[in-house]
């Protein structure tokens, strides 16, 4: 327990501060207990406090082996994910942090390939110009991956022969080495051209080359990438300083994954504009910055609208009278610097209505933005408990349905049991424990959750833009790697999603 | 071209022999199987020549087999593996490999796509839960594996075998025992020897239960590029009746299924079976759309229990594959990558 913050109940600012002082054991037990006990919640917090944790243990981290910093990661990962695995955020973090240092690894091997760092977009090389074809990446949800699956026997390889294509389990057979490196990077904008990944087609896998491992053959589960596993062997050879790259370089993608964090709300309320318009009346729920912030956007470009705000009784209804009267900073309301203006000082009428009224007001809605807990990766949310019922009535309605989120919000994870994705609160906020008679005759529930399902969403916008639902599993693709989904160590079960969160 | 060593190869017969003896084999994969032996029969020394064998037997092979947008999955995934591997401007020196490659690897091939079904019933049991009943069509061997699966092991959870039930719809009455229905039988009497209840109803009960499901498995002869399938005669049906009640409808299928075909209804097919019949007092009525006069028993006749139907994208919530669950959105991008 951070002794300095004695009397100050936990939560992430004193987490952040304990962070620099405590050694990295005592802060991942720290952080442990935080997400046990439900005193860091909402995604964002947690997504910004793992990142905080694993920039320090990426910085602790003594080996220059990148195969050693991700088992490293991963076993970090796996605690925090069984602490909570409802906060799936802290999941996504780990997860990008290792796609990261692949990438890192990957683009090492090969740095006559690689663009350089990260941030550079790579040019899509012109079909047909050239031999290789510019190939997509669809992983979706667990499994090996078969794209980057050899097409072409072994000696057409004619790069190094350890070359990784996506650093799965399919050897680097990998055809097409020309392109096998060209690594996405985190995408702009929402893009339609294929992005330069590995080629290899996942269809031919059956036909592959014998002396390659057969896809089929390896789970995702603890799968080490053969490329990376042969790192230590070629590192032997390669020059020492490019060793010492992995970790500066892991360190500088994490930053940039902190900034992705920090400016996530700004680079959602740029798309505002187009959204909102003059007159219309918006539906919001619970006091979600991001919401909070796009709508401001809108209004400080001088649009008139109006906003009907649910309470979102019992869980979330003061932060929203809070937010409403005071503009505070939502979740984080105890840090100064996070305090902004109401909407109704900008001119914006806001209408409070009880949770009840949402269909019968629905008619008369233009629009309706939500902003989810996490997001799944068929396109379902999990949002804050009554997002189902406004989601419904929308449907009901044809109202058009859009979802604000970060892209550090959405898991890579299938959600197979929506039922155990919904987190329970304290039913006392429904009915109070001094109604005695009263809870005793009956079974009070709270969810704190409501899954809706992805039908009933019309659009998400991101940090990276607009997209259908039926689009992010390609966001997904471009995010994560699939032997990164199940976090345990050994040869669990394939794909076992909620557990691993 | 065949050359005159002994009777050109017949791939027709090649195929049908194929199914016939191993009932595991997928009709994709019987289809690149004879395609290998036409391959291996026939010594062709250049890159066009083996190319336009492939398409030649290809055609062959279409034209004598009915009911051929599956196995067109397999000659399709084939012949672009062909041109990918063979068209490279260093493959001169390669191509003796991958020929021999190919004819020798036939059987490598079979198992990895039988590997592939056991790969699938590992992911799909995930969908089921203690408690949920399972609508599902029979007949398909990936959805008979992936309940046997799902029968057989726990979920991982030290909580014990998963206790589900199954509704099997029965085929269309009329048609006696086939190879699917033996096949559906064999799955009913493992599903039930592993304490599995296992209910059966005609395809008229299905409304009448869907209340009672949580979700339906389906398989597939082959997936379509919009991400909807051709199944087995029925299936839509089904999957009208689980959307209209909410009820989630997957799709069990292996990933080489994948074809690329885009129809825009039921009779965009490209396949002639004659499943409405209008009959007056002077005998059949006879459609000729198609020019197709001939009665019964046509070799370009679909007929019996191997109708099929076409269920569009928007009423399959996931197709589960060995690459994973991919949304119906997905499956264009997956065919796009051989395709280019």
């Amino acid at each position: 327990m951070p002794s300095s913050t004695v009397g100050q109940t936990p939560s992430l600012s004193t987490y952040l501060k304990s962070l620099k002082h405590n050694d990295i054991e005592t802060s991942i037990e720290l952080f442990i207990s935080l997400l046990k006990r439900r005193q860091i919640r909402n995604s964002r917090s947690c997504a910004i406090a793992t990142i905080s944790l694993l920039l320090r243990v990426v910085g602790e981290v003594r080996t220059r082996d990148a195969q050693q910093l991700i088992e490293r990661i991963r076993a970090v990962g796996r605690r925090l994910v069984a602490a909570q695995p409802r906060e799936m955020a802290v999941g996504n973090i780990v997860r990008r942090v290792l796609e990261n240092i692949r990438e890192v690894a990957e683009r090492d091997q090969d740095p006559a390939e690689s663009d350089g760092s990260i941030t550079t977009p790579s040019t899509p090389p012109v079909p047909g110009e050239t031999k290789q074809r510019p190939a997509l990446r669809t992983k979706f949800s667990e499994f090996s991956p078969l794209h980057g699956a050899a097409t072409l026997p072994q000696d057409m390889n004619a790069r190094a022969p350890l070359s990784a294509s996506s650093g799965d389990s399919s050897p680097a057979i990998a055809g097409m080495a020309e392109t096998a490196l060209q690594r996405p990077p985190l995408m702009s904008s929402n893009t339609s051209f294929a992005p330069q990944g590995p080629a290899g087609s996942s269809l031919f896998s059956i036909l592959q080359h014998p002396q390659g491992r057969s896809p089929f053959a390896t789970p995702p589960a603890g799968a080490q990438s053969p490329a990376l596993r042969a790192l230590p062997a070629k590192g032997d050879e390669g020059p020492t300083s490019e060793k010492l790259d992995i970790k500066a370089e892991v360190i500088t993608a994490i930053q940039d994954l902190q900034r992705e964090l920090e400016e996530v709300d700004d680079e959602i309320s740029e798309f505002a504009q187009d959204h909102i318009h003059n007159n219309e009346i918006i539906l919001t729920h619970t006091s979600s910055q991001t919401v909070q912030s796009f709508l401001m956007k809108a209004a400080s470009k001088k649009r008139k609208f109006t906003v009907f705000h649910t309470e979102a009784y019992p869980n979330n209804h003061l932060e929203t009278h809070d937010t409403i009267v005071n503009g505070s900073g939502g979740g984080s309301a105890e840090d100064a610097d996070e305090r902004w203006k109401p909407l109704t000082s900008m001119g914006i009428t806001v209408i409070l209505i009880p949770d009840s009224a949402v269909f019968a007001l629905m008619s008369r809605i233009n629009k309706v933005i939500l902003a989810p807990h996490t997001v799944l990766a068929n396109g379902s949310l999990i949002a804050a408990a009554g997002s189902s019922t406004i989601a419904q009535a929308a449907k009901t309605h044809r109202v058009p349905v859009v979802v604000l989120s970060g892209v550090f919000k959405l898991s890579p994870v299938y959600p197979f049991d929506t039922d155990e994705l919904i987190e329970y609160g304290d039913p006392g906020k429904v009915v109070p424990f001094q109604e005695g008679e009263f809870m005793d005759k009956v079974d009070v529930v709270n969810p704190v959750y409501d899954f809706v399902d992805a039908e009933l969403i019309d659009l998400y916008i991101t940090n990276l833009g607009g997209h259908a639902p039926s689009y992010l599993y390609r966001i997904v693709a471009d995010h994560y790697r699939v032997e990164d989904i199940d976090l345990s160590g050994g040869k669990g079960e394939a794909g076992g999603a909620v557990k691993a969160g | 071209m065949p050359s005159q060593t002994t009777t050109p190869y017949d791939i027709v017969a090649s195929y049908r022999r194929l199914l016939s003896e191993d009932p595991d084999l997928t009709q994709p994969v019987a289809a690149i199987e004879s395609l290998i032996l036409g391959l291996a029969n026939t010594p062709a020394t250049t890159v066009s020549e083996t190319l336009d064998l492939v398409s030649t037997l290809t055609a062959q092979l279409k034209a004598g087999i009915p009911n051929s947008i599956s196995l067109s999955a397999g000659t399709d995934l084939f012949q672009q593996y062909l041109i990918t591997n063979l068209q490279r401007p260093s493959a001169r020196g390669d191509f003796d490999q991958i020929r021999s490659h190919l004819v020798q690897n036939g059987r490598l091939f079979v198992e990895r796509a039988k590997a592939a079904r056991a790969d699938i019933a590992g992911y799909g049991r995930h969908f089921i839960r203690d408690g949920n009943t399972v609508l599902t069509n029979g007949g398909s061997r990936v959805v008979g594996a992936l309940l046997r699966n799902a029968a057989e092991s726990g979920n991982g959870r030290g909580r014990g075998t998963i206790r589900f039930r199954v509704i099997y719809v029965g085929s269309p009455s009329g048609c006696g025992k086939s190879a699917s229905d033996n096949e559906t039988a064999a799955n009913i009497a493992a599903l039930r020897e592993r304490d599995i209840p296992v209910a059966e109803i005609p395809p008229t009960a299905i409304a009448y239960c869907m209340d009672t499901v949580t979700s339906c498995f389906v398989g597939a002869e082959g997936v379509v590029e919009n991400g909807g399938i051709v199944s087995r005669l029925g299936t839509y049906q089904m999957a009208v009746l689980a959307k209209a009640a909410g009820k989630p409808f997957y799709v069990v299928s292996e990933s080489h299924k994948f074809v690329r075909l885009y129809p825009l209804g039921q009779r965009d097919l490209g396949i002639d079976q004659r499943v409405v019949e209008f009959k007056t007092g002077k005998g059949v009525v006879v459609e000729s759309a198609r020019g197709q006069t001939d009665g019964e028993g046509g070799d370009s006749l679909v007929v019996g229990e191997s109708k099929v139907d076409y269920t569009p994208p928007s009423f399959i919530n996931g197709i589960i594959t060995e690459v994973g669950v991919l949304l119906p959105s997905a499956v264009s991008e997956e065919l796009i990558k051989i395709w280019f």
